[in-house]
């Protein structure tokens, strides 16, 4: 019912924007203001992570740290504005590595006032609605080089960063009350092979699909205020078609619906943040056909920025997260597997120390240390690397010099 | 011959005039918003709705167009820290993540002062900044309140 809506609804919109285009002539005035703008980053690091599979399997020091982004934005009239980025990322384990469309989409400015700004986003955009989502790729504007995987998990990243579809925002802006926004959207997103086998096993060779993605999210800025805070609601579904070819997985249906709460203080040296979350997963099928799974996970981060000088910046965050709330030890998990998933795997906690150093203007340094216990956020996810993995305290460093115009 | 008291006094005199500079005397800005808008007064959070990128439209519907110098520039600092009471570096940032994430475009940066003046008397919907000494008429002069 609900995919059928969406599909009418995207119909819908595409039939309204082109309408649109035709009706809007395209401005003969002569402008000084340029049409476009073009913007991009490049980003090279290392990472050494030690007693997990995180980055790689062999465990030796890594340069699969490469990010390099391009994007442009070129305003067609008054309510139509074409944005796209084009990505190349290689992390090694934690994602696919490649070239990808960040995103590319139509922004149609429905409603502009002096308190008011509607618009509506179609075609493929990045999810706006969490903390650092809209540009946890771009290393210069997120806060670490690794972001707190209990909200950000790398395993997961293509299937959270953005999808096809229309997305609208609704912002306000009073003198008295503040800044309102809000944000909703329904998309889904291509799953590829090696993403699916990233996110479940990597013996899954069947086709992971995802039918819909509906979210909506409210911050609030008071008047003139330092505090920023968040309200996420999150439905997901998938599908995964098992291979016919001898495989040992079988067809199955997974859901997620997440509660996400945030707080953001930017002081003028410190910065404070934190998010805490609820997730109910469902997975029916998968590990056999009878199979069925009803687990909710939690966890939360907090975050705080000192800002030394101009130039220097500190970083401390600890991280919590609970891939069963009513077995947060793993107990129950390894008892129940006779011991196959050591009860590890059922929590990841993470303390994080870093620092960045602009070099220049558009030139930054960045270095940070984690320590970690737990292996519930590695890939694969859903039948993990039991013989790397074997380590329940493991730790990574990383330093990423950047560039960005 | 002086006397340890006749010191002591006259540092509490000294600490008491210092104090009176800081906290009584207003600073005397050195900046004034200017703009090519049919406004001649904003409010603080007004200002700051626009240089945060959030109000894109002037009253009368005319599209609002921001320039700024660059970010080391002493007067972009200046405006940025005294004008809108928002550091520079956190300028950068809400700027950054609008263009990044592809939901928003920057300010547009002009590279000198009197490119700022002129770029903005001769651009409709736009606003800016300048220099208290700077020969601007009356007319693209916004009166900042609070």
């Amino acid at each position: 019912m609900l995919l059928k809506l969406h599909i009418k609804i995207q119909q819908t919109l595409f039939i309204l924007v082109v309408a649109n285009l035709l009706m809007n002539e395209v401005s003969a005035e002569q402008s000084t203001i340029p049409d476009s703008q073009i913007h991009g980053f490049i980003a090279q690091g290392l990472i050494n992570v030690n007693g997990s599979n995180f980055v790689n399997d062999d465990g030796e020091l890594s340069a699969e740290l490469t990010e390099v982004g391009l994007n442009g934005s070129y305003q067609l009239n008054s309510h139509f504005r074409l944005a796209g980025q084009l990505v190349y990322l290689n992390g090694g384990n934690r994602y696919g590595d490649g070239f990808r469309v960040d995103y590319v989409f139509l922004d149609w400015s429905l409603h502009q006032t002096e308190h008011w700004q509607v618009n509506l986003y179609l075609g493929r955009f990045k999810n706006s609605h969490w903390l650092y989502s809209g540009t946890r790729d771009v290393p210069f504007i997120r806060p670490s080089i690794i972001l707190p995987q209990s909200v950000y998990f790398d395993g997961g990243r293509d299937i959270d960063i953005g999808a096809y579809g229309g997305a609208l925002k609704i912002s306000h802006n009073s003198d008295s009350m503040g800044d309102f926004d809000f944000n909703m959207s329904s998309s889904t997103i291509n799953i590829s092979k090696e993403q699916t086998k990233n996110f479940l096993s990597k013996q899954a060779f069947g086709e992971m699909s995802n039918s819909y993605d509906f979210q909506v999210s409210l911050y609030w800025q008071p008047a003139l205020s330092s505090w920023r805070f968040g309200l996420i609601l999150l439905d997901k579904e998938f599908t995964y078609e098992a291979d016919e070819q001898g495989e040992r997985f079988f067809d199955s249906y997974m859901t997620k619906q997440r509660v996400m709460a945030n707080m953001s203080f930017e002081g003028e040296s410190w910065e404070f943040s934190g998010v805490v979350f609820r997730d109910q997963n469902v997975i029916d099928g998968f590990y056999s056909p009878s199979s069925y799974k009803d687990r909710v996970a939690e966890g939360f981060f907090i975050q705080s920025r000192y800002r030394i000088n101009q130039a220097l910046t500190l970083l401390a965050r600890y991280d919590r997260f609970y891939a069963d709330r009513n077995d947060k030890d793993g107990q129950d998990l390894e008892q129940k597997t006779g011991g196959l998933f050591p009860s590890y795997f059922n929590y990841q906690h993470d303390r994080t120390l870093g620092l960045s150093y602009d070099i220049s203007d558009k030139t930054r340094l960045q270095f940070e240390y984690h320590y970690v216990e737990g292996t519930a956020r590695l890939t694969p996810r859903l039948l993990p690397d039991f013989a790397i993995n074997n380590n329940e305290h493991w730790n990574l460093w990383a330093i990423e010099l950047m560039y960005w115009f | 011959m002086v006397s340890c008291k006749d010191v002591f006094i006259k540092n509490i005199l000294i600490c008491i005039i210092v104090a009176v500079e800081i906290l009584i005397i207003p600073t005397a800005y050195s900046i004034q918003v200017i703009a090519n808008a049919n406004v001649t007064s904003l409010t603080k959070s007004q200002l700051q709705g626009i240089f945060l990128m959030r109000q894109l439209y002037w009253p009368d519907k005319q599209k609002i167009v921001v320039f700024v110098l660059p970010h080391y520039h002493s007067l972009h600092q200046d405006f940025s820290k005294k004008t809108l009471s928002i550091l520079p570096y956190k300028l950068d940032q809400k700027w950054n993540k609008l263009i990044y994430s592809g939901l928003g475009t920057g300010p547009i940066v002009v590279q000198s002062r009197q490119a700022l003046i002129d770029v903005v008397i001769s651009t409709v919907g736009a606003i800016g900044y300048a220099e208290d000494e700077a020969a601007i008429k009356d007319k693209y002069v916004i009166k900042i309140t609070h």
